[in-house]
């Protein structure tokens, strides 16, 4: 990513240049809470991509997560509850 | 299901800060899961802990790929992963429902041109690589630090390229594109599945 020559996309028909390519990283490194304190130019490209690949297993984590635990929330419902009967409802 | 669909939307759809793309993929995102917690969870109400578990996050992860509606890879190679599975493969067609935009045999295709040709890149580069070698000489030190930042770019490309839905098949420039929007929607996903999970315990 640090050379200066412009890439071939899939179909071949355009280059995709190194510009448009740091572009769409400071993007990305403005939605990554990690690197997005830190001022735009000072984050490489390497350290962009580590704490997207970081970011992105926190999300996924966070998911698996939130499964576990409505899953859990679930299945200790009281089932006489009034409670029980709006969720059950909602989702059930 | 109106009356649903708006409580939920009152616990959830609460950000008025978010993009309005992400407040209507929010909106998508509820609907379909809802829909699909429906389809999976009412069949069977003696179903364990884990079984459950894995029950909400399969309709959590196809309602938000359904919601894209085919406009992003990560949705459809996500798609096409959850079939692979065969035990899945008919409540992933049942989650889908008759009006998918999915389609299974272009995002299969996607994936085999896709393969063949690194393949033949690869091939292709092996060759070269031979008689390069031989007048290749050793590189001055000025071009080591390049030659460490491109490997440490190389590498987590690798990484990223397995955290992304179909990140195998994608190129670079491609490759960060999907990842910009799959964080988007995994973050729909987490605030959505949070608001149900805090309400459930409130109500609980």
């Amino acid at each position: 990513m640090s050379s200066r020559r412009s890439r071939q996309s899939s179909n071949g028909a355009s280059r995709i240049t190194d510009d448009q390519i740091i572009q769409l990283l400071s993007k990305l490194q403005q939605l990554v809470p990690e690197i997005r304190n830190r001022r735009s130019n000072k984050a490489s490209a390497s350290k962009v991509l580590q704490e997207t690949c970081n970011y992105v297993r926190s999300l996924h984590r966070e998911v698996d997560d939130l499964s576990d635990r409505l899953s859990h929330l679930l299945s200790t419902i009281d089932a006489e509850s009034p409670e029980a009967s709006i969720i059950q409802s909602l989702i059930m | 299901m109106y009356t649903k669909l708006s409580m939920l939307n009152f616990f959830v759809v609460g950000n008025i800060k978010m993009h309005t793309s992400s407040k209507q993929l929010k909106k998508d995102f509820i609907k379909k899961w809802v829909k699909g917690l429906e389809i999976c969870c009412s069949s069977n109400k003696k179903m364990d802990v884990m079984e459950r578990k894995k029950k909400i996050k399969l309709c959590a992860d196809i309602a938000l790929a359904s919601a894209k509606n085919a406009t992003t890879s990560w949705s459809n190679a996500l798609i096409y992963n959850a079939k692979k599975d065969d035990e899945n493969a008919i409540l992933v067609d049942n989650l889908l429902g008759p009006e998918s935009r999915f389609n299974s045999q272009r995002t299969a295709h996607q994936m085999i041109t896709f393969h063949k040709r690194v393949r033949s890149k690869r091939i292709l580069k092996k060759s070269c690589t031979v008689s390069q070698r031989m007048k290749k000489a050793s590189p001055p030190a000025s071009n080591l630090a390049t030659c460490i930042a491109k490997r440490l770019v190389k590498k987590r490309t690798q990484v990223l390229k397995k955290l992304v839905p179909g990140g195998e098949a994608m190129d670079e420039y491609s490759l960060i594109k999907e990842a910009l929007d799959y964080i988007l929607s995994l973050r729909v996903q987490v605030d959505v599945m949070r608001s149900l999970a805090n309400a459930t315990e409130v109500l609980d």
